[in-house]
């Protein structure tokens, strides 16, 4: 895994399919890329059957584009709509039974340790609300207490969107839906304490609508996994479907989201602030200079 | 025969946000040109479609209209769009795109 895996073998070149040689030669492999390049350079994430106007499909485009090494990072999923994206991409993906994605993630951030040493390979799991809080949620706990250096992102689009309709952990409280309709009868889960008292390192919240914002928490979650312990990253990508919102209107509804109750929300432990200003020059953690003193009384 | 999202240059160039690009589900579906608009005496480029990714979501049009509030981008059906971008026909530069406009449907 590096550079060189996507580059073509000699001769082959002109039999590969022009996605391919775009993605080889005008893609983001070993070069920075940001999301205010969007539309000019090839992205890794292919076309996949993901439904049209999906925010989860934006959110995981731009978790791609902030990827710090594209070239050395391996995704791990789960059953849920989100794999049919992330499966679709230049990156290798890992496709963990439903539930054992965070265990299948330690193992794999554990032996890319060994075989590469200090050269940083990344992991980072995405999946679903109910991957994550419900059918996983044993082994992400774990993960997370181990403090096991990858990152963790869960899509939450706050419902079994791939199976119908059915109530997750992380549904709130009261919505009715396909498969709940008698409403749910209990509150969201709180995963964000629980990843803060499982001790990760750097917890954040984001909804799409600020792809910026996106980037920023992911690169930093991402840095931050590769020495210190576990991130993780919770995205509202709402379902359009099973929550009968128009997809011309969805990112309308992810803005209403973020101001009613998923706001931005960044938690990092100062072990991780200092990580990020010394060994990547981060600057938004360093001490503000002091207020100037209140004018002396003149004389 | 469905609908493809349309954006006009002559709109576009004038403001060229680039915000659509950022905003779209699909990967590489709305690409950016500093050549379009700029052969039309427009200041800046404009972005474009391709329609063979397009899905028909219309979220670029509510961000167009919405968060960049220039109404440059309609949903138009795809036999009603003489000339558009298809991926075959499109070309990475360094910094941006160009793409060669012919007829969207075969036959
Ligand atoms: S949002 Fe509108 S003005 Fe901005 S680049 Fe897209 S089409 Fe052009
Ligand atoms: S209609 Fe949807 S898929 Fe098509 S270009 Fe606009 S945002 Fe992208």
């Amino acid at each position: 895994m590096s550079l060189d895996y996507v580059k073509f073998s000699s001769g082959f070149e002109k039999f590969m399919p022009k996605e391919y040689r775009d993605m080889v030669e005008h893609g983001p492999f070993g070069k920075k890329v940001s999301v205010s390049q969007m539309g000019s350079f090839k992205e890794v994430l292919e076309e996949h059957p993901m439904c049209a106007g999906c925010a989860m499909t934006l959110f995981i485009r731009l978790a791609m584009i902030a990827f710090p090494n594209p070239e050395d990072t391996i995704t791990v999923g789960t059953a849920g709509c989100g794999r049919l994206a992330i499966s679709q991409a230049a990156i290798p993906f890992v496709y963990g039974n439903y539930g054992d994605q965070n265990g299948v993630a330690s193992g794999l951030s554990r032996g890319l340790r060994l075989r590469f040493g200090d050269k940083p390979k990344d992991v980072v799991v995405m999946a679903g609300d109910g991957g994550t809080a419900d059918i996983g949620f044993q082994q992400v706990l774990h993960s997370w207490f181990r403090k096991e250096r990858f990152t963790t992102i869960m899509l939450d689009n706050e419902v079994y969107g791939n199976t119908g309709g059915q109530e997750s952990g992380m549904t709130n409280r009261g919505a009715v839906l396909k498969m709940a309709p008698l409403g749910k009868k209990f509150e969201k889960m709180d995963m964000l304490q629980m990843a803060k008292v499982a001790g990760c390192a750097y917890v954040a919240t984001v909804v799409p609508n600020n792809p910026r914002r996106v980037e920023s928490v992911i690169k930093k979650a991402v840095l931050i996994a590769r020495e210190v312990g576990s991130t993780y990253i919770q995205a509202y990508t709402s379902c359009n479907i099973e929550y009968a919102i128009p997809t011309d209107k969805v990112m309308e509804d992810a803005k209403n989201v973020e101001n009613d109750r998923y706001q931005f929300s960044e938690y990092i432990t100062d072990e991780a602030k200092q990580f990020l200003t010394e060994r990547y020059g981060y600057k938004e953690f360093l001490p503000k200079p002091a207020a100037p003193a209140p004018g002396l009384p003149k004389a | 025969m469905y609908l493809v999202a349309d954006i006009s240059v002559e709109i576009c160039a004038a403001k060229s946000c680039k915000l659509c690009t950022q905003y779209c589900p699909e990967a590489n579906t709305i690409l950016y040109s500093d050549e379009m608009g700029k052969d039309k005496g427009f200041k800046y480029g404009s972005a474009y479609v391709a329609v063979d990714r397009c899905k028909g979501c219309a979220q670029c049009v509510w961000v167009c209209d919405n968060m960049a509030k220039n109404n440059a981008i309609k949903m138009i059906m795809i036999d009603q769009l003489p000339v558009a971008a298809l991926t075959d026909n499109i070309t990475y530069g360094e910094k941006s795109t160009t793409a060669a406009l012919v007829s969207p449907v075969v036959g």
